[in-house]
């Protein structure tokens, strides 16, 4: 086990390390100033050299990037925005329950959808409900977040004043300037944008769990099951689904790392003020430190939610179980 | 009263190629406390006969008809319930492969209980001391510390012992044994088979030995059925078998037989391949790999006749008297010459 | 005219970052909505979306971009500012704070105010002249880090503003608050003085607010309301000043601002009810069924004008736009009317010329081909220069509008004959490769202007006197630079009154006939779309936007 957790820790490590470089390197490669940005346009060479000074931006890459670790190794500090000034801290710490609250929502969401009609679908291929599902899986690959939130939100929201169009509030009542607030309004804000969040990993994990499920049917063991008599329900509760459910654990591990970056298209549509609508408007004003920090959450994000499925896996998985 | 009464056999699944004929009409009966050797090539359809009978294929791709009686009790009627209630209590079954017939996530204990309580009217604890009694009757060392493992952390050998354990557990009338020693090591293998004589003794079930290796059949089974392309080919008890095979098949079978005093001679083999079920040959089913066909072996299936050897001794072969008493003097010579050298 | 003179010095900063922003400055307006004074309740909360990002900074003198400013004018208690008012009536400074506008020195170096008394701040305390000295601090303070004073070389315009900037001193030893009573010491004569103190950044701040250079988010203010609570990139609240007395408007009880919300989203919320405006305007595509549906003008839809000309550029430093020829030729090929129709319906107006309407100096010619394209003309008077020009680099963002501006634009050149080489550009460096001296390209087509103060010069000085170039953040980025011409431009800014327009409208008229540096196309309007409950619509020609404090939702 501890040999487990210390490699675990090295690999997290060099992926973190990588991650930042690469962000870095990035940014050092295309052609945006900052610091010229950051003057404003009529600036005199000489004031953009002040901000570039402050900002520190005139110092070589390596030093920059050394900075950047000292600061967050020595102190835990991301920096400040170069736009506003603002810790990354607090930055992230304001967007990431957003992101958060619409990842997990739509998680919970696309499981307890995919997962009962992959196991319906799988039990009766070919059915209606099969083929209902699987044209479901179609559909929900093929079309783009972007215009399912659009469609939804005109139909649901506009016309038929089902749900907000857009907007967000905080689960947790009170805070700062909100206008809304509490779990109820926080649902009700959040259903659309899980529902586009979720349609494309509902359908992927529709046929995922519906592979799964077929594949566990036709195991040995699952034969086995039945000539002791065991009766239906019991070989597909006791015997096939946790043995089909396990690559969806792994899965749905690197899926919520990934689903990070997809968050931006629906924090867009439905302006939920999350880190993927952060990270697009840093992006536009070149804000290196936003930037960074962002993806030194997400990388520690993917890393721990790695290491949460490993060790799930673990105790889901008596054969990787670390003794 | 025979423990289980099987007449006319037949089973077809339903392919997008269309029909497959896997079982074409059985017939054989299993008395209480004998051992049944059923021999055949893959694709034979000995697996597929025993599946049938314990109900276990799936109803929407298969149609299985004819009749099955256990106890007197008609099998292919009963309803899914008391099948499952038959299943485990009154035959037990184990498969080929002990690698992938345990469930890899439940411990060994968790599943024998299973098997345990699906059938009888105990507590968990109850049941878990069955477990760990059956695992020290399949010889598992230190049962009540093991019974807690995973099936990953036995071996082979081992893991079949856990099969038949939980097959056991519930003192069946009949043990069908699905080729339980092919996977396993020949060591093991030996060691499994002495186990299911022993258990046999201790326990009086019968058991039906599924097996491609006739070795096992002469150690272990009282009588034999040979199967080829869905059929029997050829029915005995075992001593009248060896004694005069009566069919082409068989022979072939036996001169593929290894032995251990045979001077590293090549085995023989038998030429072509199994037919093809889905479409199969007409008349005799061995008919396009037989050496000694006639044309009427490609018009007519031949019956099932009685042999001059043994009580209960049939074969489906055109070939008359004279000339199979002939081949198989001219065989058994080659065989025992071969053993000789 | 004084006023003016000032106001280009520092407008030329704020013009530039307002085309950061994409956004207009005011200028003078028809298009508003005349006030009725029945109906109008208070109370409420005034919900404003912005479809473009959250404010940089709320922080006063940090804040610069033009969203941050019309927000915080409804906060702000300056010396002088601008009224609520619609129209030319706008952009006329009043004492606000002050009772009076300063009396000046002899020697024209100081000036003095008096405070009036009983003003306080939302936390009640009372407003001293302290609190127009510690503006003025904030901004120059080195523990600010705010780049936006040093930009107006505002540190040498005051005494000891110098050594205060360099750390040297605990205040600007210019700058006297003794009670109600504050005064400034310049280094030199400054007619634009008083109009410098109208910026946003010069509101009163409480005498003990902190220097912090990640900027102050909630803090008492003096104007009508005062910022209750902000979440950056998420919310800002605007609470009414239980302590303000004056008399400008202070119509909703309450003003958010929601930021980032997409453009189309936007629009259906308002047109839902959910939200009373996007204060970034509708998009393009919705202004024609907007203004079917809604007239207008008329209470929902307004289309407010702006001073901006949109122009494309041409460098005048290379070849093949180093001829005059050709850059004539290419203002003749420019189909301008098809660019209007690609921003949409009320996009603007069509034009060739640089100055537009309310600008002294302002009068409408034809030069070029202003009803669309005339191919033969144009080859005609670039000849054959035209096929021996050098393959022009032709730059622009790549947003959707500005790719198919520059494919409209493209396919007018190829027809008269040139090669072209498509360079599409991030607008993170956009700027930064046009507005370098010895850039590579040869066609700019995202470009523009909007005035920050109405005088020609804002214009015609600012983008085309070629004395003032510079290495870097030229926004003469057509390189344009003729001795005649600088010469000429020189002696106009310094004249006023009726001579003064008439020396611009000449130059106007000889930039366009006799250089072409440019081909402008298009003085584009501001489109707003209000939900229905939103009455009292005051359209400020200063921020190119309503007076958020006079919008009534009760």
């Amino acid at each position: 086990m501890t040999q487990f957790l210390i490699r675990r820790i090295f690999w997290a490590i060099f992926l973190f390390l990588v991650a930042t470089i690469i962000t870095y390197l990035i940014f050092w490669v295309i052609p945006a100033d900052p610091a010229a940005l950051a003057a404003g346009k009529s600036a005199t060479p000489a004031d953009v050299a002040r901000v570039r000074h402050y900002l520190h931006l005139d110092e070589p890459i390596w030093r920059q990037y050394l900075r950047f670790l000292w600061n967050l190794v020595g102190h835990q500090q991301l920096g400040n925005s170069f736009v506003t000034r603002q810790s990354v801290n607090h930055i992230i710490g304001q967007d990431a329950p957003v992101t958060a609250s619409l990842v997990f929502g739509g998680a919970i969401f696309w499981l307890s959808l995919s997962i009962p009609v992959g196991i319906l679908s799988a039990l009766r291929p070919r059915s209606i409900l099969d083929r209902v599902s699987m044209s479901f899986v179609l559909v929900g690959i093929s079309a783009h977040p972007v215009w399912i939130g659009l469609i939804l939100s005109y139909l649901v929201g506009y016309r038929l004043h089902i749900t907000p169009i857009v907007g967000y509030c905080n689960f947790f009542p009170g805070g700062i300037g909100v206008q809304c607030s509490g779990p109820v309004q926080w649902a009700y804000h959040l259903l659309l944008p899980w529902i586009t969040f979720m349609i494309l990993f509902a359908a992927l994990y529709v046929r995922l769990v519906r592979a799964n499920v077929m594949e566990t049917m036709s195991e040995d063991y699952v034969r086995t099951a039945r000539a002791k008599g065991a009766s239906e329900s019991r070989v597909m509760i006791q015997h096939v689904l946790r043995n089909s459910l396990l690559p969806v654990v792994t899965i749905l591990g690197m899926d919520l790392g990934l689903a990070l970056g997809g968050a931006i298209f629906t924090e867009s549509i439905f302006n939920l003020p999350g880190l993927g609508h952060e990270v697009i408007n840093a992006y536009n004003t070149a804000d290196l430190p936003t930037i960074t920090g962002i993806v030194v959450f997400a990388t520690v994000c993917v890393i721990v939610f790695n290491f949460i499925v490993d060790v799930t896996y673990g105790f889901l998985d008596p054969r990787i179980r670390p003794s | 009263m025979a423990a289980l009464e099987v007449t006319d056999l037949a089973t077809r699944f339903r392919t997008d190629d269309g029909i497959v004929r896997a079982v074409a009409g059985v017939s054989f009966s299993l008395d209480k406390g004998r051992t049944l050797g059923v021999v055949g090539e893959s694709g034979s359809g000995k697996s597929v006969t025993f599946l049938s009978v314990m109900g276990l294929l799936d109803p929407r791709q298969s149609e299985v008809t004819g009749s099955v009686l256990l106890d007197g009790e008609q099998m292919l009627a009963a309803s899914k319930s008391r099948l499952q209630q038959i299943r485990g209590s009154k035959i037990g079954m184990i498969f080929q492969d002990p690698m992938t017939s345990l469930n890899p996530v439940k411990s060994i204990g968790w599943q024998l209980e299973e098997a345990a309580l699906i059938h009888q009217d105990i507590t968990r604890k109850e049941a878990r001391r069955r477990a760990i009694e059956i695992l020290k009757q399949v010889e598992i060392p230190r049962a009540d510390q093991r019974v807690d493992d995973y099936p990953h952390q036995f071996s082979g050998g081992m893991r079949q012992r856990v099969m038949i354990a939980m097959a056991l557990i519930n003192n069946p009338e009949i043990l069908i044994a699905d080729e339980p020693t092919t996977a396993l090591d020949v060591t093991t293998q030996a060691q499994i088979l002495r186990l299911m004589k022993r258990l046999q003794d201790e326990y009086g079930m019968a058991i039906v030995m599924i097996t491609h290796d006739l070795g096992v059949v002469a150690e272990l089974a009282d009588d034999v059925a040979v199967m080829y392309g869905g059929r029997i080919v050829e029915q005995a008890q075992v001593d009248d078998l060896f004694a005069k095979p009566e069919m082409p098949y068989t022979w072939g079978l036996l001169g593929s037989l290894p032995r251990l005093n045979s001077s590293g001679g090549r085995l023989e083999q038998i030429p072509g391949q199994p037919p093809s079920l889905l479409h199969p040959p007409s008349g005799c089913p061995f008919n396009p790999r037989c050496e000694f066909v006639m044309d009427i072996c490609r018009q007519k299936l031949p019956p099932l006749d009685q042999s001059t050897v043994g009580v209960e001794h049939r074969f489906r072969c055109h070939l008359d008297d004279e000339a199979r008493a002939r081949i198989w003097e001219q065989k058994r010579a080659a065989l025992v010459s071969a053993d000789a050298a | 005219m004084r006023r003016k003179q000032y106001l280009s010095l520092f407008m030329l900063v704020l013009g530039v970052a307002l085309l950061v922003a994409a956004t207009t400055v005011g200028a003078a307006t028809s298009a508003t909505q005349k006030a009725s004074k029945s109906g109008i309740k208070k109370g409420g909360t005034l919900k404003l979306n912005e479809n473009a990002e959250d404010f940089d900074f709320v922080d006063p003198q940090l804040a610069y971009r033009t969203d941050d400013w019309s927000m915080l004018y409804t906060t702000a208690m300056q010396l002088v500012s601008f009224p609520e008012k619609t129209g030319a009536a706008g952009s006329q400074l009043y004492p606000q704070a002050a009772t009076s506008f300063p009396t000046v020195s002899k020697d024209g170096k100081t000036y003095t105010f008096h405070i009036r008394p009983g003003l306080r701040f939302s936390d009640g305390s009372p407003v001293t002249a302290a609190a127009f000295q510690r503006s003025w601090e904030r901004i120059l303070s080195p523990k600010m880090g705010s780049p936006l004073g040093v930009n107006l070389d505002l540190q040498d315009t005051i005494v000891g503003g110098t050594a205060f900037l360099a750390g040297k001193a605990a205040h600007i030893s210019g700058i006297k608050a003794k009670g109600l009573t504050l005064s400034f010491r310049l280094t030199k004569p400054n007619a634009t003085f008083v109009s410098i103190l109208s910026m946003q950044w010069f509101t009163a701040v409480k005498p003990n607010t902190p220097y912090d250079d990640k900027g102050i988010n909630v803090y008492p203010a003096a104007g009508p309301y005062y910022i209750k609570a902000r979440n950056p990139g998420h919310s800002t609240v605007l609470a009414r000043n239980p302590f303000y007395k004056g008399n400008r408007p202070a119509n909703p009880d309450q003003i958010v601002f929601t930021p980032n919300v997409d453009i189309d989203q936007s629009l259906l919320q308002v047109k839902a009810g959910q939200s009373d405006l996007d204060i970034g305007g509708v998009p393009a595509t919705a202004a024609a069924d907007l203004a079917k549906t809604y007239g207008v003008n008329k209470g929902r839809f307004f289309v407010g004008a702006t001073s901006c000309v949109n122009y494309m550029a041409m460098n005048n430093a290379r070849p093949p736009f180093n001829n005059v020829n050709l850059r004539k030729a290419v203002n003749w090929a420019i189909d301008r009317p098809a660019q209007v129709r690609l921003l949409g319906a009320f996009a603007g107006k069509r034009t060739d010329q640089m100055l537009v309407p309310g600008i002294p100096g302002y009068r409408a010619f034809t030069a070029y081909a202003i009803k669309g394209a005339d191919v033969a003309k144009a080859k005609q008077v670039g000849g054959s220069a035209i096929a021996s020009a050098p393959t022009l680099n032709v730059i622009h963002t790549p947003t959707a509008t500005s790719t198919n501006r520059a494919q409209i634009a493209e396919f007018n050149l190829k027809q008269v004959g040139f090669k072209i080489n498509d360079v599409p550009t991030p607008a993170t460096n956009y700027y930064q490769v046009i507005q370098t001296r010895g850039t590579s390209y040869n066609f700019v087509t995202n470009g523009g202007w909007c005035a920050d103060y109405f005088d020609p010069f804002d214009y015609l000085n600012v983008l085309f006197d070629g004395s003032k170039l510079q290495a870097a953040n030229n926004n003469n980025y057509a390189y344009f630079n003729n001795a005649s011409f600088n010469a000429q431009l020189a002696h106009a800014a310094s004249l006023s009154g009726a001579a003064r327009a008439k020396a611009y409208q000449k130059l106007d008229q000889e930039l366009m006939v006799k250089y072409a540096p440019v081909v402008p196309y298009l003085i584009s309007t501001n489109r707003y779309f209000t939900a229905s409950r939103v009455k009292n619509w005051i359209y400020s020609s200063y921020f190119g936007s309503p007076y958020f404090n006079a919008l009534a939702v009760g």
